[in-house]
């Protein structure tokens, strides 16, 4: 049935020809178990995007309700801890699979032309992955998130000059508050996943144009 | 079976696998609220450890939070009383010196029983249930 549906697709969109040239495409002669390293960090990337459009289904980002929504979800939502805990793992696989991609990237020299602009991809992708760990650490709103976030965005204000307007501007005020943590809500669930899909779009579609390095 | 034909079969069912993992995000967006609270009897102080006159304050884990209730025993009788104040749920304390319990939010006064001896609480404490097995003291707990 699935033949025919896509059959069907096919003889209305032509989709078959372009997706053979993707799937089917060649790839260096030796290749090993390290390339699938970037595939693996987009796997944990997609696991953390479904799980935490699960959490946003009960999450109140609101510094009254943030906790005991949280603890509202362990206690009474079906397998909502395992949920959250999902999240948080594959959050944290998620940063351990970037960086080893990076690091397979780098050894194979793969970062050099024409492949540039992949590599800032990647690194600015590594960066947003960062802000969105941060940016989630304080969602849980418990005392750990509290001070973990003042500590972190306080190291803002060592910035010269800039420092303190940087850091209120983190803060949405003087101090960590309900301000921030909706601003964080906000970052972690539309402004960040928005721009890492920009920045998986753009490096997919560099990798499909110029083939995998060749490697040593 | 060729190596070709089983990494189809595979991702076919790596595709399976995560459409039934779907499935069973069901049951998790589904709620109706019903039966959400319910009373936990969780083990709590030695029954050596119950207080042989006066009242006593137990803190217990229950779920990664600390709670804490308060065991008296007056003349033969041994109760449970809840630390949540009647009228806005502060935790009230027990105050030795005047023999009451005192809320430290809008000066509402308890007496030993739980009874209200003055302030803005509605109700008297509640009484939680208990009982004593293999030698641990539990306290049930609404939650």
């Amino acid at each position: 049935m699935i033949r025919a549906i896509t059959n069907l697709l096919d003889s209305w969109f032509g989709i078959k020809e372009p997706h053979r040239n993707f799937l089917a495409r060649a790839l260096p002669e030796k290749i090993n178990v390290s390339y699938c390293l970037g595939g693996m960090a987009f796997t944990a990337f997609l696991i953390s995007l479904i799980t935490g459009l699960l959490l946003s289904i009960y999450y109140v980002p609101s510094g009254r309700d943030a906790y005991s929504s949280m603890v509202a979800l362990h206690d009474k939502v079906w397998f909502g801890w395992g949920i959250r805990s999902i999240h948080k793992w594959s959050a944290n696989l998620l940063i351990i699979f970037v960086l080893l991609h990076a690091v397979r990237v780098f050894v194979h020299r793969a970062y050099r032309p024409p492949r540039e602009l992949n590599w800032m991809a990647g690194a600015i992708g590594f960066v947003l992955i960062m802000a969105s760990g941060f940016t989630g650490y304080l969602l849980p709103w418990d005392q750990k998130a509290y001070w973990a976030t003042v500590v972190g965005t306080s190291m803002a204000r060592t910035v010269p000059g800039a420092g303190p307007l940087i850091e209120t501007l983190l803060r949405g005020g003087p101090e960590v508050a309900g301000a921030t943590l909706v601003r964080f809500y906000s970052l972690h669930v539309l402004w960040i996943p928005f721009g890492l899909m920009l920045v998986f779009w753009a490096h997919f579609h560099m990798v499909k144009r110029q083939g995998i390095s060749g490697g040593l | 079976m060729q190596r070709r034909d089983f990494l189809s079969w595979l991702l076919k069912s790596a595709y399976g696998a995560l459409g039934l993992g779907c499935l069973a995000a069901l049951p998790y967006l589904y709620r109706d609220g019903r039966g959400d609270i319910k009373t936990f009897f969780v083990k709590t102080i030695d029954v050596d450890d119950l207080p042989r006159i006066g009242v006593k304050q137990v803190e217990f884990p229950f779920r990664g939070l600390t709670h804490k209730a308060f065991v008296v025993r007056r003349d033969k009788d041994l109760f449970v009383l809840s630390p949540v104040c009647s009228h806005m749920g502060c935790y009230v304390n027990w105050n030795f010196v005047e023999n009451e319990f005192l809320c430290p939010c809008h000066g509402g006064r308890y007496d030993m029983t739980g009874r209200v001896t003055g302030g803005p609480p509605p109700k008297p404490l509640t009484r939680l249930p208990h009982f004593i097995k293999n030698g641990f003291f539990y306290i049930g707990i609404r939650a």
